[in-house]
């Protein structure tokens, strides 16, 4: 009987432990919807998320040790890939794409700017055999990490089995990127009533409201929907967006909306980073929409902001800057691991 | 002590009643035929001898979801079953059904390639894991069937062909269904006959696939025609 009541409390401390180890990783404001990820399929924990959090930084990723998840993917930058139109990978290989800007991303249905992934566990699969970005694969990739002096024992911590496989790196690096919460901007806080908008936000916030906010939809930022913004095609790239997946004339041109989300520090804009500044965003909006076909019927009228109007919105749009994402330490290069290791 | 010894008991009554049942469980064994040969990827009779020839350097698919049917109705089913059937793997041809002892059918079926809601269901393990080479990396998927050799009928660089099949979303699903009408035996042998379907293929014009297409989904549909049964 003792014994009984004994394993039964054990039982229920393990419960309790897995269910909070998970609350503490995944912290989410209560105006955000309910995420789309299923955890019950990859239940977060410290380590996982850890050995997540090496391998986005481990250059051993691709195929000549030199590039990582991280490189085209900067914290400081929201994780993207700033001062490049079209980002660059191995071997100064230029790109197809402006690398999306990492966030929020147990809320996204589909992944890349077409839509061409279908699940966060599958994502990393593109860049990583990508001849441009990281030109590996990862069969190879699972046996240079089950060769190195680290891994196998960090794997037995994160999944409890020392064989390496493509599943746990996948499901790893998930991990990490579940974790990529970015929910502290003034916004937020103003949304949890704990500090307002100076007048000329609060200004911009209405003009966001009734101009913007049906495709870049709060509190995301985003409707997670593929949508033509009006952008004219460039012909030395002839990217038709979404089409690319589905070979539907129907969707043309459409590329998936991004948050607006630390928009400050994650330039340049658009799918192929043509755009620099957020003025020459909202100049788009105002007198660059190119009609077509496909073109979003929210776009069917410019958006005509007189300049004052401008300056509000993008004050506006600056409190959607967060700097506790940006510089969360718990994102940063695993200095102390990789540092140790390389005495070895 | 008692309780050792009745685990004991316990551990070789489970394991004695595992092999006296796998005896008269359903077996599968998968052999690809070509002309009137059976033929393994290592075998020095598959290289180019003639211009009718060909040489298979890779023959990889997936056949999930085995099911059994008596009278129309489901009697059983392996539950989220994945079987990997690599030409180039000794043993990778064979399976057999756990659990299948009782089992009593007129006729089964069988998924040549994964299903839509695994397909976005995120990585996973085992026969399904993306090391496989069995999954696309550029757009999410798994590719089904995987054909690649030479012909001299390509007219392609070392005259290769590479057939990948895939795609689970509405219009290009080239997931097939494969049916047999059968006796309830225990031991098949499924029989994929590579000259019936490279017959059916005119590799002068058609030799690569590897997106999912209208392509990708007829030439899937001869690929499942290109399977016959053997009960033994």
């Amino acid at each position: 009987m003792k014994a009984k009541v004994l394993l039964l409390i054990v039982f229920s401390i393990f419960i309790v432990a897995f269910r909070s180890g998970n609350d503490n990783l995944f912290v989410v404001p209560a105006y955000f919807p309910k995420p789309v990820y299923n955890f019950e399929k990859n239940p977060l924990s410290e380590q996982k998320v850890l050995l997540g959090r090496l391998l986005f930084y481990d250059p051993q990723l691709s195929r000549n040790n030199m590039i990582s998840c991280a490189s085209c993917h900067s914290q400081f930058s929201a994780f993207t890939h700033i001062d490049h139109a079209l980002s660059h990978g191995i071997e100064d290989k230029i790109g197809f794409r402006n690398s999306p800007a990492l966030m929020n991303l147990a809320w996204q249905k589909s992944f890349m700017r077409d839509g061409a992934v279908n699940h966060l566990d599958v994502q990393a699969l593109a860049p990583l055999s990508n001849p441009v970005e990281m030109d590996e694969s990862l069969v190879h990739v699972v046996s240079k990490l089950q060769q190195s002096k680290i891994y196998p024992q960090l794997f037995y911590n994160a999944f409890g089995d020392s064989i390496i496989t493509g599943e746990h790196t996948l499901k790893a690096i998930s991990q990490f990127m579940l974790t990529l919460i970015s929910a502290n901007s003034k916004y937020d806080s103003v949304m949890r009533n704990e500090s307002v908008f100076t007048a000329q936000e609060y200004n911009g916030y209405q003009l966001f409201k009734k101009n913007c906010a049906s495709c870049h939809k709060e509190p995301l930022f985003t409707n997670d929907e593929f949508m033509n913004n009006g952008l004219a095609l460039d012909s030395s790239l002839n990217d038709f967006g979404r089409y690319r997946v589905t070979k539907n004339t129907e969707d043309s041109l459409k590329f998936k909306v991004p948050t607006l989300r630390n928009i400050e520090f994650s330039y340049p804009y658009m799918h192929d980073g043509r755009m620099k500044r957020i003025s020459e965003v909202l100049d788009h909006y105002s007198f660059g929409i190119q009609k077509s076909k496909t073109l979003a019927t929210e776009l069917k009228q410019p958006i005509v902001l007189s300049p004052t109007e401008k300056i509000d919105l993008t004050a506006f749009l600056l409190t959607l800057t967060d700097k506790s994402f940006l510089f969360n330490p718990k994102f940063f290069y695993p200095k102390e691991i990789f540092q140790s290791t390389a005495k070895d | 002590m008692r309780n050792v010894k009745y685990l004991f008991l316990a551990v070789f009554l489970f394991v004695h009643s595992f092999t006296i049942g796998q005896v008269n469980a359903i077996k599968f064994k998968i052999l690809p035929y070509y002309s009137t040969y059976q033929r393994s990827i290592n075998d020095t009779a598959f290289q180019l001898s003639s211009a009718s020839d060909y040489k298979i350097d890779v023959l990889r698919f997936y056949i999930a979801n085995i099911r059994f049917y008596k009278k129309d109705s489901l009697v059983y089913q392996e539950q989220k079953s994945f079987h990997l059937c690599d030409a180039s793997i000794p043993n990778s041809n064979r399976f057999l059904m756990s659990k299948s002892e009782n089992v009593t059918f007129d006729k089964f079926q069988f998924d040549l390639g994964i299903d839509s809601t695994t397909n976005v269901s995120g990585a996973m393990g085992g026969a399904l894991d993306p090391t496989n080479g069995m999954y696309w990396t550029w757009q999410s998927g798994y590719i089904n069937f995987k054909l690649e050799g030479r012909s001299n009928s390509c007219d392609t660089r070392n005259n290769e062909f590479q057939f990948h099949l895939g795609g689970y979303a509405s219009p290009f699903s080239s997931l097939q269904t494969v049916t047999f009408n059968v006796k309830n035996s225990r031991d098949f042998i499924l029989v994929l006959d590579l000259s019936q379907l490279l017959n059916n293929v005119d590799l002068a014009k058609q030799n690569h696939i590897m997106s999912p297409s209208k392509e990708a989904v007829k030439f899937s549909k001869l690929v499942a025609q290109s399977f016959r049964c053997i009960e033994q």
